[in-house]
C-alpha cells in the first residue's frame, strides 16, 4: 500500500528529508522521457542544406550520446527507486 | 555439399536447439527451478521480440534508402521504456491485477468487459499482424535465396515451399510450447527462454557484422565515421514530419503490438523486472542500431548498383568472403523471424480463441457453460487451431503479395494500424471518463481511415482500391482521395494516414466519451484501472445469491482442469473456513474464480460463464445485504425484547391483580371464618342452652317444653342447612355430582323456583315479572340443579334487594346457540369492586343481612359449569343483573 506520506494530496504538508528526496527522484523518473524526447527532436531543427548543416557522423554521434546518457540516467534512477516501498504486489493469491 | 544444403542443415540444427532450449526451460520450470528462468535479464531479452527480421535486415535497407530515419523505430520504444515509472508500471500492474491475457482483453476489460470491443481489437490485430508474419517468411526466403544465388539459385516454387515448411515448423513449435498450459497468465517459460536465446543470437550476429564492417572493412571507428561523411549520407537530412511521426508511431506500436504486449505485460513475472528492463532494453536497442549506418554505408560502397539494400547484412560478408560471418548473420535474421512469428502466433491465438472463437462457440451451445462437454479441451483446440490459422494466414498473404514491397513499408503499415488502439488504451488507463462507446467510436474511425488511406493502397495501386478512387476520390469526391483527405496533398502517405487516423480516432474517442454515459461495470473498471495503485485488487463484485458452488466447480474443472480447479476451490474453502471442499459462492470467491477463468478464456468470456451460472447479477449487493441482515436481526431482537417486556409487565399486572384478589379473599375468608364460627356458635349456644333447660327443669309445662324443643329443632335445622350447603359445594366442586338428566320446560323449572323462593321466611313478598310465552323452551338437563340455581338467584334478590318495593324481572332470550335467562332486580346493584368476588366461596357482599354462608353463588357457578353453561353478573343500568346462560344444544337436544 502506498504510505500516506507518499500519496499526493495527503494531509501531511512537509515530509521528512528522505521522503522528500524519494519524491523528487520519482519526479525525475517521470520527466526523463520528456528530456529524451526533446533531445531527440532537436535534429528536426538542424539546418538540412547549405552552411551550418550537420554532418552525418556528428548527427550519429549526437544521437547515440544522448541515448547513452539517457540509459545511464534511467539506470541511476531505477537504482534509486529500487527501495521505494512497492504497493501490495499481489493481493490476489 | 552445397551452401544451400549446409544452410538447411544449420537451420534444422538451430531449430532443434531451440526446441531443446524451450523443452529444457519448461522442464526446469516444472521442477520449480524458476529463479533464473525468470530473471530481469530474461525479461529484458524477451522484449527484443520487438526487433524482428524487419529490424535485422530492414533497418540497414531503410538506412540505405532514407538515411537516419531507421533510428526512429528504436527511439520510440526507448522513450516508452524510460517512461516505465508512470506508464509501464501501471500497465503491468493492471495486467497482473486484472489477469489480462492480451491487448484485446485489456481494452475489453477496461470498457466493461465488452465482447464487441475485444472482437474488434482482435480483428484489427489479425489484420495488422498478418502482413507482418508474411514479412518474416519473406525475409527468410530472401536470405535463403541470397545463399542459393551463390550456387544454382532458388526457384520461386522452392521459395514458396520453403516458406510453407517454415511456417508449418513454426506453427508446430508454437503449438507445442505455446499451448502447454491453458492458463495464458502462466508464463510460457520455454517460449520465453527460446526468445531470450534468439535475442542474444541476433544481437551477436548484428554486432559481429558491424564490428567486422567498422574494424575489418573500414579500418577503425574514425575511418568509419569519415566514410559515413563521405558517402551518400553526407549531411543530415531527414523528412522532419517523418522523424517526429515515426518516433510516435514506433512508441505507439511498442505498446500496442500484440507480441510486444504479450512479453511486456502478459509474460511479466515480477514487476521489479521492469526496473532493470527500463535501462537494459534501451541499451539493447541502442546496440542493435549502433552499426546499422556503417553497414549500410559499406554496403552501398561495395555492392553493385541495384542490389537489395535490405540484405546488406547478409550480402556484405558474403561479398567479402566471410562465409562464417554470413552464416551467423543468417542465423540472426532467422532468429528474428522465427521468434516474431512464434510470439505473434501465441498472442493472436489467445485473442482469437478468447474473443472470437469461444464467444461464438458458447453462443452456439444451447445451454451455455455447464452442459456436458469439455470446455478446457475446446479452448485448447481453439487456441491451437488459431495458431495454425494465424501462421497460415501469414503464409497466404506472403504467397499473394509475393515480394512486391520493400520490407520496411509493410512493417510501418502494420504499426499504423495497431497504433489505433493507443488512444483507447491510454485513455482507459489515465482517464476515468473514457467510455465503451467512446473507445468503440475512436477505434472504428481510426481503423476505417487507416484502412482507406494506408492499408488498402498498400496492396498496390489498382489492386483493391480501383484507380478511379485514388485519382478522383471516393464517390468522385475530391476531398475523399485516399492520399489527400480534405484536399491536403503533398504529405508523405504514411504520415498522412497516421495524422488523419489518429486525429479522428482521438477526437471520436474523446468526444463520444464525453457525451455518453458509462454502465456501472464500466465505471467500476475505470476506477480500478485509473486508480490501480490506490486500490486493492478487486475487479468487480459478484453477488452469489443463486450461484451454486457445485455448478461452478463443474465449470471450473472443465476450463482449468480437475486438479487445478479442486486446488483452487479447496484453497478458497479453507480461507472461508468452510468444511469440505466447496466454498460458499461469496463475491470474493466469485471474483477470484472469474479472474482465474479469465486468464484461460478471457475476461469477457469468463464473465459470461460465471454470469450464466450465477444468474448474471453484476451488482454487489452481498455486503449491503449483510449489513441489512444485521440491522434486521438487531431490530428483530429489540422487537422481541420489547414484546417480552410487555408480556412481563402484563404478567406482573395480572399477578398484582391476582395478589389483590387473594388478599381480599383472605380478608373475606377471615371475616367468613369469624362469621361462620359465630353462625355455628349461635345456634349451638341456643341448642345447648335450651336442651340444658329441658334436661334440668323438672316441672315444665308442656307449652314451654314444646316451644323450647321447636327452638332446638329450628336451630338444628339451620345448622343442617349450613352444613348441607358446604357439603353441596364441595361435592359439586369436586365433580362428584351425578346429573339427573331429564326433559322438562324452562317454565316448569322457573315455576318451581319462584314458588319456593319468592316468599321468604319473614314473609316478604318479592314481586316477579315473567313472560311465560318465552319460557316455553324444552330442555334436556338436570332440572333440579337448574332450579336450585334459579332459587338461589331469586332468593338473593329477595334478600339483598334494597328497593322499597322489590321487584325481579326474569327475561328469557334465545339466540342461535344459547338460551339466556336474565334476573334483574330494581335494587342498587352490587358495588363494582365487589363484582369479581361474589362468585367466590364464602363471599358475601355485605353483612347487613346475614342470611347465608356466602356459598350460594359459588354453588350456582359450579352447577352451571357442570351443566355446560354459565352464570355471570352483568352490569346493568340499574339493579343487579345475573345472567344464566345455557348452551342451546342442551335445549335443542330436547326438542
Amino acid at each position: 500500500m502506498t504510505r500516506a506520506t507518499d500519496r499526493p494530496g495527503s494531509p501531511t504538508v512537509f515530509h521528512e528529508r528522505r521522503t522528500y528526496r524519494k519524491r523528487r527522484v520519482m519526479d525525475a523518473a517521470r520527466v526523463t522521457p520528456v528530456l529524451a524526447l526533446i533531445l531527440w527532436i532537436i535534429p528536426m531543427i538542424w539546418p538540412q542544406e547549405g552552411d551550418g548543416s550537420v554532418s552525418s557522423a556528428t548527427a550519429l554521434i549526437y544521437i547515440f550520446f544522448v541515448w547513452a546518457g539517457i540509459i545511464l540516467l534511467t539506470w541511476g534512477l531505477s537504482r534509486l527507486l529500487a527501495d521505494v516501498p512497492d504497493e501490495s504486489s499481489d493481493s490476489e493469491t | 555439399m552445397s551452401t544451400l544444403n549446409l544452410l538447411v542443415a544449420v537451420c534444422i540444427t538451430y531449430v532443434l536447439f531451440l526446441f531443446f532450449v524451450a523443452f529444457a526451460a519448461d522442464r526446469l520450470a516444472l521442477q520449480g527451478k524458476k529463479a533464473w528462468l525468470r530473471s530481469p535479464l530474461i525479461y529484458t531479452l524477451s522484449l527484443s521480440i520487438y526487433c524482428t527480421a524487419w529490424t535485422f535486415y530492414g533497418a540497414v535497407g531503410s538506412a540505405a534508402r532514407n538515411g537516419f530515419e531507421y533510428l526512429t523505430i528504436y527511439l520510440g520504444p526507448t522513450l516508452v521504456m524510460i517512461s516505465w515509472w508512470w506508464l509501464l508500471r501501471k500497465l503491468i500492474r493492471i495486467g497482473r491485477t486484472q489477469k489480462i491475457t492480451s491487448i484485446a482483453d485489456l481494452i475489453s476489460s477496461r470498457y466493461g468487459k465488452s465482447s464487441l470491443l475485444a472482437a474488434g481489437v482482435t480483428i484489427l490485430a489479425v489484420i495488422g499482424t498478418t502482413p507482418y508474419i508474411a514479412l518474416q517468411l519473406q525475409s527468410v526466403t530472401l536470405s535463403f535465396s541470397v545463399f542459393a544465388a551463390q550456387s544454382d539459385g532458388l526457384a520461386a516454387q522452392d521459395q514458396a515451399q520453403l516458406a510453407f515448411w517454415l511456417s508449418m515448423g513454426l506453427a508446430l513449435f508454437t503449438v507445442l510450447f505455446g499451448t502447454r498450459n491453458l492458463d495464458a497468465k502462466e508464463r510460457h517459460d520455454g517460449v520465453v527462454m527460446a526468445i531470450a536465446v534468439e535475442a542474444v543470437v541476433k544481437l551477436i550476429a548484428l554486432l559481429s557484422v558491424g564490428i567486422f564492417v567498422v574494424w575489418g572493412v573500414s579500418g577503425g571507428l574514425s575511418e568509419a565515421l569519415n566514410r559515413i561523411d563521405a558517402s551518400e549520407f553526407g549531411e543530415w537530412h531527414t523528412d522532419r514530419s517523418r522523424w517526429a511521426g515515426l518516433i510516435f508511431l514506433s512508441a505507439a506500436a511498442f505498446l500496442c503490438l500484440p507480441r510486444t504486449f504479450q512479453v511486456l505485460v502478459v509474460e511479466n513475472d515480477d514487476e521489479s523486472h521492469l526496473r532493470t528492463a527500463s535501462w537494459a532494453f534501451p541499451l539493447y536497442l541502442c546496440l542493435i542500431s549502433l552499426f546499422v549506418v556503417p553497414i549500410a554505408v559499406v554496403g552501398l560502397d561495395i555492392m553493385p548498383d541495384g542490389s537489395n539494400p535490405d540484405l546488406f547484412v547478409l550480402t556484405v560478408p558474403l561479398a567479402l568472403g566471410e562465409n562464417g560471418l554470413a552464416m551467423l548473420s543468417f542465423l540472426g535474421g532467422f532468429s528474428s523471424a522465427t521468434s516474431m512469428v512464434i510470439v505473434a502466433a501465441i498472442a493472436l491465438s489467445t485473442m482469437v480463441s478468447n474473443h472470437i472463437v469461444m464467444p461464438i462457440w458458447l453462443q452456439l451451445r444451447p445451454r451455455g457453460a455447464s452442459v456436458s462437454g469439455d470446455v478446457r479441451a475446446a479452448v485448447l483446440l481453439a487456441r491451437r487451431l488459431s495458431i495454425v490459422g494465424v501462421v497460415m494466414l501469414g503464409y497466404l498473404y506472403f504467397r499473394l503479395s509475393s515480394g512486391g514491397e520493400a520490407l520496411a513499408s509493410i512493417g510501418l503499415v502494420a504499426f499504423c494500424g495497431l497504433a489505433q488502439v493507443l488512444p483507447a488504451m491510454l485513455g482507459g488507463m489515465f482517464w476515468r471518463g473514457a467510455t465503451r462507446m467512446g473507445a468503440f467510436a475512436g477505434l472504428t474511425a481510426g481503423f476505417a481511415i487507416w484502412l482507406y488511406t494506408l492499408y488498402l493502397p498498400s496492396f498496390g495501386v489498382g489492386t483493391i482500391l480501383p484507380m478511379a478512387i485514388i485519382d478522383n476520390g471516393l464517390f468522385g469526391l475530391e476531398w475523399l482521395k485516399p492520399n489527400a483527405l480534405f484536399g491536403i496533398a503533398g504529405l508523405d502517405q504514411l504520415m498522412h494516414a497516421l495524422l488523419w487516423s489518429m486525429l479522428f480516432n482521438v477526437v471520436a474517442f474523446a468526444g463520444v466519451s464525453l457525451i455518453t454515459f458509462p454502465s456501472p461495470l464500466e465505471r467500476l473498471q475505470a476506477a480500478q484501472f485509473v486508480n490501480i495503485f490506490e486500490r486493492s485488487a478487486n475487479a468487480r463484485s459478484w453477488s452469489g445469491g443463486t450461484a451454486q458452488a457445485e455448478e461452478l466447480m463443474v465449470m471450473a474443472q472443465r476450463i482449468l482442469g480437475a486438479g487445478e480447479a479442486q486446488a483452487l476451490f479447496q484453497r478458497h474453502a479453507r480461507r472461508q473456513g468452510t468444511r469440505g471442499d466447496l466454498p460458499a459462492p461469496t463475491p470474493d470467491f466469485l471474483e477470484a474464480l472469474e479472474r482465474e477463468l479469465g486468464s484461460s478464456v478471457g475476461a469477457a468470456t469468463a464473465h459470461a460463464m460465471v454470469g450464466q451460472i450465477t444468474g448474471g447479477m453484476a451488482i454487489s449487493v452481498e455486503d449491503l445485504m449483510a449489513v441489512a441482515d444485521e440491522t434486521a436481526q438487531m431490530l428483530e431482537y429489540s422487537a422481541r425484547l420489547k414484546e417480552q417486556s410487555e408480556e412481563l409487565s402484563r404478567t406482573a399486572l395480572e399477578l398484582r391483580n391476582a395478589n389483590q384478589k387473594l388478599t381480599r379473599l383472605s380478608i373475606q375468608k377471615d371475616a367468613f371464618l369469624s362469621q361462620i364460627s359465630h353462625e355455628l356458635r349461635t345456634p349451638m349456644t341456643s341448642i345447648r342452652a335450651f336442651s340444658e333447660i329441658l334436661r334440668d327443669t323438672d316441672q315444665m309445662n308442656p307449652e314451654d317444653q314444646s316451644r323450647y324443643a321447636s327452638i332446638i329443632h329450628d336451630e338444628a335445622q339451620r345448622l343442617t342447612r349450613l352444613l348441607d350447603d358446604l357439603l353441596d359445594l364441595s361435592v359439586v366442586e369436586n365433580g362428584q355430582v351425578n346429573l339427573n338428566l331429564r326433559e322438562g320446560t324452562l317454565r316448569d323449572a322457573l315455576d318451581r323456583a319462584v314458588s319456593s323462593a319468592a316468599i321468604g321466611e319473614d314473609g316478604v313478598q318479592l314481586k316477579i315479572e315473567r313472560d311465560a310465552a318465552k319460557e316455553e323452551i324444552l330442555l334436556h338437563t338436570d332440572l333440579d340443579r337448574l332450579s336450585q340455581v334459579f332459587i338461589n338467584l331469586i332468593a338473593n334478590a329477595r334478600k339483598y334487594c334494597d328497593a322499597k318495593a322489590p321487584k325481579l324481572v326474569i327475561r328469557v332470550m334465545q339466540d342461535a346457540d344459547r338460551v339466556v335467562i336474565d334476573f334483574q332486580d330494581n335494587g342498587s346493584g352490587i358495588a363494582p369492586d365487589a363484582v369479581d368476588m361474589i362468585f367466590e366461596k364464602f363471599a358475601r357482599v355485605s353483612d347487613q343481612k346475614a342470611g347465608g354462608a356466602g356459598l350460594g353463588l359459588a354453588i350456582c357457578r359450579q352447577v352451571m359449569t357442570r351443566l355446560g353453561g354459565s352464570v355471570d353478573y352483568v352490569p346493568a343500568s340499574r339493579g343487579a343483573n345475573f345472567r344464566v346462560v345455557l348452551p342451546y344444544r342442551t335445549a335443542l337436544a330436547a326438542q
